[in-house]
C-alpha cells in the first residue's frame, strides 16, 4: 500500500496551480487535503506523475458574506465550516452536516472543494451545494467560470470540471426568511459514509410550505434533487399524507445501487425514511421560528 | 461478592498486591508513541519484501514471469516456491484426531492457488516503494479451476482443494452421550434452527511484520515478529530450517494485539527468514491492511441445525447438533483446521444439564483464507446456538428466560459435572453468574420499562447469553484436538542479579493485556518485594528453555502458576542467605516490600545489600553455604486438566423500526475468573471482548462474492465497532477461587467475545419477538433486519 514514485510541486496562487496542471496535463492531480486522493494513490487506483499542491493558495478559508451569498473559499477545512459562526447563524443546516462527515481528524485536513472535485455520491457536502443551490467558482488557464451545484455532478467521481481546471470558491445564495432545516442519514457506524442521506429545507409563510427543497445522497450516481416530491409538497402544511405522497415519488425517482453493506431495495426505503424525518425536522423548525437566514 | 471498586487497595498494596487495581506498566510507553514494535526496529542494511499474492481463488499457475520484476530499480530478487523449498523443510500441522487429513504448510503457492491473497512470489527491494513498483511487474500465468467457496458444495467434493488429501473434508468428528434420537422422538416439546455466524477477522490494530536477521559470522537467526507464540515459533523454525534453538531466536517485541490471529506460523514468516539466509541482509515484511484482511486467518464461519428437546417443566432433555465449518484453504500450524469448528461441538451444551448430547462436526476446505484461533474458538458460535435455542425453548413455554436458565444451569452441588461431549466443569458460579448480572441490570425493573415501550411502540429487547469455558489448560487436553504439542506447560524464571535487581523471564508473550504488570504483581506477592522491583521479560524464545505463548486464555494461569513456584523457591533461598547474614533462625525471617529482616527485632537487610553479599563480598557467607544457594530460580508450572471459567452477559438493545439499526443501550457482564490479579486489567478485558462480540454480532463479516473473491479488503468494507457503538459496559466479577489451579486463578481474556453475539442476538430476537421471524444469522445488519422484516420487497 505505497503509491508509485510522483513528482511533487507546490503552487502558490491559481494562477501557478493551473499553470502546473496545464503545462503536465493528464499525467498531474492538484492535492489539497489529501483525504481521499491519498488512500486511492497507496492502493494504486490512481497514479499521476504530478502532484500539484494548492494548499498554499492565499487565501486558504476565507468564509463571508457578501452580496447575498455566503462565500467559502475552496481550501477551507471541513471543520472550519462546521465551527464557523456565519455558517451556523445561516446555514446551520451546513453546519450540521458537517458534523456528519468522517472523524475530527479528517474533518481538520478535509477540504470542502476536495470533497466537490472528488464527487463521492454518498458524500454530504455535494448533497449539501446542490440543496442549497451552491454556485461553484473554477479557474484553469482559459479563464474562471462559475458551475451551478445541480450541474457540478455528472456521476460517481465524475464532475463538470474540465483538465486543468480547479476549484476556487463555493457561494451559497443566502436562505429566504422563515426556513427550516433537516439533514438526517443512516450510516453502520458514525462516521461512515451515509447508506442513504436527506437534506432539506422549508420556507413556511401563514402555516404553508412556499418552497420545499429536498437533496438525496448515497442512492445513486450522484446527489439528487427530489424535485417531484418538492413540488407535491409545495403548498401544503406537510400533513402526513402529503409527506407520505412526496415520499412515494422520492422513492420511485431513484435508482441506487446494491453494494456490500446494502441492497438497492434498503437504500430506497431507507432514502424515503431519511427524507420523512429530515422535512419533519424542517417543519418543525419552521414552525419555531429558528429558521436559517430569517435574521 | 463483586470486587469491581475495591476501595483504597491501590494505596494500601500490601498486603494483597494480588488483588490490587494497580496501573498497567506498559501504558506509558504504548500510549505516548514510546513503544517499539517491529516495524520500529532498525536494523542496518535491512531491505524490505513485497508479496505479489494471487489475485484468484483457485487457479493453477501455469507460470510466473519474473523478468521484468528482477530488472526493476532497487530490486535485490523476486523468489518463487522452488527458492524458498530449497532452504525450506516441508511442515504439516498434524493431530492424532481420527478422521483427519493433514495438508502441506505453503510458503510461497506450489503449482496452484487456493485462495486470494495467497503469497505467489516474494519481490525483495532496498525499500517496501520499489518492491511493490516490481511486484506489479511480476506476471503470473493461471489458468482457473472451478470455484470452491461455498463449504455445502465443497462437501460433494465435485473440485478438490487438496488434491492429495482426496477430499475437502479435512476433519470430522462426533461427540455423543445417551440416547438421542428416543429422547428427541419422545420429547414433548423441541425447538431448532438453521443457524449461520459470518466469517470474521480478527483485526487487530497492527499489521503482522516480520524482520528476519541472520549473523552469517555465527550462522545464528532472529526473527523479530508480530507474534503471541515466539517459543512455538522457535521450535517450528528450528524444524524447518534445521537449526539447533541456541543458534534461532524469536523475540515478540511490543505487539499491537493478536486475538489468536498472530498465534499460528505465516508464510510470511518463513519466506523472510529463508530469504535473510539467501542474501545475508536483514529482510523486514510489514504487512499493511489490504495484507490484513486477505492473508491473516480468519475466524469462525459456521452453519449450524441444531435442536433442543425439553419437557413441559422446561427441563433440556436432549440437544443434538450438526456443524459445517468453513476453514479455508489450508489447516493452520500447528493448530489444524479442526480447532474452530471441533470446538463448536465440544462446547455446545454450554453451562446446562443436559444428559443426552450428539454433536457431529464436519470441517471442509474452501478458497478462502484459511480460519484459525480467535478469541473464544468455537465458543462464540456454540454460545450464540445453544443461547438462541434456550430463548426459543423459553418462548415455547411462555416461560422467563432468566427462569429458564435458572432451571437448567448447572447447580454448585453438581460440581464436578461431566458435560455431554465430556467435558468436565470443576466448580464455578454458574447459577451465581446468572443471579448476579440479573441483578446488576435490575432485570425485573428493565421488564416494566420495556413492556411500556413496547406500548409506545418502541422495539427494545434484552438478551441474556450465560456459557462456560475452560481456561488455563494444562497437559491432559491438547488446546487443539488431538495436537501433538504440548500446550499445557509453561515455564519461569526468577533472578535476584548483583544489583538486588528482580528480573522474571517468560516464554508467554504480553500483546495487549498488561502481562507485564499482572505477572509482576503475582511475583511481587509470592517474593516480598514491591511491585515495581520486578521486572519481566516476556516475548522471547531465549527466555526460557520452553514455552509456546499466550492464547487460549493460559497466561495468568500457567505463567501465572510458574511465577508462584518459582517465586516461592527462590524466596526460600533469599531466607536462608538472610538467615546466615542476619545471623537468625530461618523460621524468623520475614520479607516485605524488598526488606529482609528479623521477625520482632530491628535486624534488616534490602535486597540490594543482600545481593551484594550474596555476589561480592564473598566472606559474609561461608562457601559452603554459597555453594549451596542460589539467587535464581526456575520452575514449570502444569495444571493437569485446566479449571472452568463462566460469565452471563445481559444486553439491551433498541431497534429502529424504520432504518433496522441496531444499538446496544445497556450491557452487563457477570464474570467467574477465579481470584483476580488485577480488576483494572480484567475489566479492560471484558470490555474489549464485548466490544469485539458487538462487532460480530452487528458489524464484522468478511464477504467473498461466489467465485471465492474477496469483498471486503479495507476497513471501508470490514466494518469494526468503533467507541460510538459500544455502550458503557458494566462488569462484576465474582471472588471464587478456582480449585484447580494453582492460586486459585483462571483464565478470562475470551469471554466477552464469547458472550456478546449470543447476548445480542437474543436481545434483537426479544426486541422482534411480535413478529414471525427467526434470529440465526450473524452479524444481524440492517440489510439483513430489512429482509426479514419486509419479506414483501
Amino acid at each position: 500500500m505505497k503509491p508509485p514514485a510522483f513528482k511533487y510541486v507546490a503552487a502558490g496562487s491559481v494562477e501557478e496551480a493551473t499553470a502546473r496542471l496545464a503545462e503536465y496535463g493528464d499525467d498531474a492531480r492538484p492535492i489539497a487535503g489529501g483525504q481521499s486522493l491519498v488512500p486511492m494513490m497507496n492502493f494504486r487506483l490512481v497514479s499521476p506523475a504530478v502532484l500539484v499542491d494548492i494548499r498554499r493558495i492565499a487565501p486558504p478559508d476565507a468564509i463571508e458574506e457578501a452580496d447575498g451569498h455566503v462565500r467559502v473559499g475552496a481550501l477551507t477545512r471541513h471543520r472550519a465550516l462546521e465551527t464557523s459562526p456565519l455558517v451556523r447563524e445561516r446555514f446551520p443546516v451546513l453546519a450540521a452536516a458537517m458534523g456528519h462527515v468522517a472523524h475530527l481528524a479528517i474533518r481538520n485536513r478535509g477540504t470542502i472543494g476536495g470533497s466537490l472535485c472528488h464527487a463521492d455520491p454518498a458524500a454530504e457536502l455535494p448533497a449539501l451545494a446542490v440543496l442549497l443551490d451552491a454556485r461553484i467558482h473554477t479557474a484553469s488557464c482559459s479563464g474562471e467560470r462559475i458551475v451551478e451545484a445541480g450541474s457540478f455532478f455528472e456521476g460517481a467521481l465524475w464532475t463538470a470540471l474540465e483538465d486543468g481546471e480547479i476549484v476556487t470558491r463555493i457561494d451559497f445564495p443566502l436562505l429566504r426568511p422563515g426556513t427550516g432545516w433537516g439533514f438526517r442519514e443512516f450510516a453502520r457506524r458514525h462516521g461512515d459514509f451515509a447508506l442513504a442521506g436527506a437534506a432539506a429545507t422549508v420556507t413556511g409563510s401563514a402555516g404553508r410550505a412556499v418552497e420545499v427543497r429536498i437533496a438525496l445522497f448515497g442512492v445513486g450516481e450522484t446527489p439528487v434533487r427530489a424535485t417531484a416530491a418538492e413540488a407535491l409538497l409545495t403548498g401544503t402544511g406537510l400533513e402526513p399524507d402529503a409527506v407520505a405522497a412526496a415520499v412515494d415519488a422520492l422513492r420511485n425517482a431513484i435508482d441506487p445501487d446494491d453494494d456490500l453493506h446494502a441492497s438497492a431495495e434498503y437504500r430506497r426505503h431507507l432514502a424515503g425514511v431519511m427524507a420523512e424525518r429530515a422535512l419533519g425536522d424542517a417543519w418543525a423548525r419552521v414552525g419555531a421560528g429558528a429558521g436559517g437566514g430569517a435574521a | 461478592m463483586s470486587k469491581n471498586t475495591p476501595a483504597g487497595m491501590a494505596e494500601a498494596p500490601r498486603p494483597g498486591i494480588v488483588g490490587a487495581r494497580v496501573q498497567r506498566r506498559e501504558d506509558p510507553r504504548l500510549l505516548t508513541g514510546r513503544g517499539s514494535y517491529t516495524d520500529d526496529r532498525k536494523a542496518a542494511g535491512a531491505v524490505h519484501v513485497a508479496f505479489c499474492r494471487s489475485d484468484r481463488a483457485h487457479a493453477r499457475i501455469a507460470g510466473i514471469d519474473i523478468a521484468e520484476a528482477q530488472q526493476a530499480p532497487g530490486v535485490l530478487g523476486v523468489f518463487t516456491a522452488a527458492d524458498i523449498d530449497a532452504v525450506a523443510r516441508p511442515i504439516r500441522a498434524t493431530s492424532n484426531m481420527p478422521d483427519y487429513r493433514a495438508t502441506e504448510f505453503v510458503p510461497l503457492a506450489r503449482g496452484k492457488v487456493r485462495h486470494v491473497g495467497e503469497p505467489v512470489a516474494a519481490v525483495v527491494a532496498e525499500n517496501r516503494y520499489l518492491a511493490e513498483d516490481a511486484a506489479a511487474l511480476v506476471s503470473v500465468d493461471y489458468d482457473p479451476l472451478p470455484d470452491a467457496a461455498d463449504p455445502e458444495a465443497a462437501l460433494e467434493d465435485r473440485v478438490l482443494l487438496h488434491e492429495e488429501a482426496g477430499t475437502n473434508l479435512i476433519a470430522a468428528r462426533e461427540f455423543a452421550r445417551g440416547d438421542v434420537d428416543a429422547v428427541m422422538a419422545d420429547a414433548a416439546l423441541v425447538v431448532e434452527d438453521r443457524f449461520r455466524i459470518r466469517r470474521k477477522t480478527p483485526a487487530a490494530i497492527e499489521n503482522r511484520c516480520y524482520l528476519a536477521e541472520f549473523d552469517a559470522g555465527r550462522q545464528a537467526l532472529t526473527l523479530h515478529g508480530t507474534t503471541q507464540v515466539p517459543g512455538l515459533l522457535r521450535d517450528a523454525l528450528a524444524e524447518i530450517f534445521d537449526l539447533p534453538g541456541h543458534r534461532l531466536r524469536v523475540v515478540a517485541p511490543d505487539v499491537g494485539g493478536g486475538f489468536g490471529a498472530k498465534a499460528s506460523l505465516y508464510p510470511e514468516e518463513v519466506v523472510v527468514c529463508a530469504l535473510a539466509m539467501r542474501l545475508g541482509r536483514p529482510v523486514k515484511w510489514t504487512g499493511d491492511r489490504m495484507e490484513d484482511l486477505t492473508a491473516t486467518s480468519q475466524a469462525f464461519d459456521e452453519i449450524v441445525r441444531a435442536k433442543l428437546a425439553f419437557d413441559a417443566d422446561g427441563r433440556f432433555l436432549a440437544l443434538e447438533a450438526d456443524v459445517i465449518g468453513d476453514i479455508g484453504a489450508y489447516s493452520i500450524y500447528p493448530w489444524t483446521a479442526s480447532l474452530e469448528p471441533v470446538q463448536v461441538v465440544s462446547f455446545l451444551p454450554g453451562p446446562y444439564r443436559i444428559a443426552n448430547y450428539r454433536g457431529r462436526v464436519r470441517a471442509v476446505a474452501t478458497s478462502k483464507a484459511p480460519t484459525g484461533p480467535y478469541r473464544g474458538v468455537g465458543r462464540p458460535v456454540s454460545t450464540f446456538v445453544m443461547e438462541r435455542l434456550v430463548d426459543m425453548a423459553a418462548r415455547r413455554l411462555d416461560m422467563d428466560p432468566a427462569e429458564l436458565r435458572v432451571r437448567n444451569l448447572v447447580r454448585d452441588e453438581e460440581f464436578p459435572y461431566k458435560s455431554g461431549s465430556g467435558i468436565v466443569w470443576d466448580r464455578a458460579g454458574f447459577q451465581d453468574c446468572l443471579r448476579v448480572t440479573l441483578d446488576r441490570f435490575g432485570y425485573a425493573e428493565r421488564r416494566a420499562e420495556q413492556a411500556a415501550a413496547r406500548e409506545r411502540g418502541r422495539l427494545v429487547g434484552i438478551g441474556i447469553a450465560s456459557y462456560a469455558e475452560l481456561t488455563g489448560i494444562g497437559s491432559r487436553i491438547s488446546a487443539a484436538p488431538g495436537m501433538p504439542i504440548n500446550t499445557g506447560t509453561e515455564r519461569a524464571t526468577i533472578e535476584i542479579d548483583s544489583t538486588g535487581a528482580v528480573t522474571a523471564a517468560f516464554g508467554i508473550a504480553s500483546h495487549g493485556q498488561g502481562l507485564e504488570t499482572t505477572l509482576a504483581q503475582i511475583v511481587a506477592e509470592e517474593l516480598g518485594v514491591r511491585v515495581e522491583d520486578v521486572g519481566i521479560v516476556h516475548g522471547d524464545s531465549a527466555a526460557v528453555a520452553h514455552s509456546t505463548g499466550t492464547y487460549a486464555s493460559r497466561s495468568t494461569v500457567l505463567a501465572g502458576g510458574a511465577a508462584t513456584l518459582s517465586a516461592r523457591s527462590l524466596r526460600a533461598q533469599v531466607v536462608k542467605a538472610a538467615s546466615h547474614l542476619l545471623e537468625a533462625a530461618e523460621t524468623d525471617i520475614e520479607m516485605r516490600d524488598g526488606v529482609v529482616s528479623v521477625a520482632g527485632t530491628d535486624a534488616s537487610i534490602t535486597l540490594r545489600e543482600l545481593a551484594r553479599a550474596f555476589y561480592t563480598e564473598m566472606r559474609r557467607i561461608p562457601k559452603e553455604a554459597r555453594e549451596s544457594l542460589d539467587l535464581s530460580a526456575s520452575a514449570t508450572y502444569d495444571p493437569f486438566f485446566g479449571t472452568t471459567t463462566a460469565a452471563t452477559h445481559i444486553a439491551e438493545v433498541e431497534i429502529d423500526p424504520q432504518t433496522f439499526g441496531v444499538a446496544v443501550r445497556r450491557y452487563v457482564v457477570a464474570e467467574d475468573c477465579g481470584r483476580i490479579v488485577n480488576p483494572m486489567i480484567v475489566d479492560g478485558q471484558v470490555h474489549g471482548g464485548v466490544a469485539q462480540g458487538i462487532g460480530a454480532a452487528l458489524l464484522e463479516e468478511v464477504v467473498h462474492d461466489d467465485s471465492g473473491q474477496l469483498l471486503t479488503g479495507s476497513f471501508v468494507d470490514y466494518v469494526v465497532p468503533s467507541a460510538a457503538e459500544i455502550p458503557d459496559i458494566d462488569a462484576a466479577h465474582l471472588d471464587t477461587e478456582s480449585p484447580s489451579t494453582l492460586g486459585g486463578y483462571r483464565g478470562m481474556g475470551e469471554g466477552g467475545t464469547i458472550g456478546a453475539p449470543a447476548a445480542v442476538a437474543n436481545a434483537v430476537a426479544d426486541a422482534l419477538s411480535g413478529m414471525d421471524i427467526q434470529i440465526n444469522e450473524l452479524p444481524v445488519t440492517p440489510e439483513r433486519l430489512f429482509r426479514l422484516i419486509r419479506p414483501d420487497l
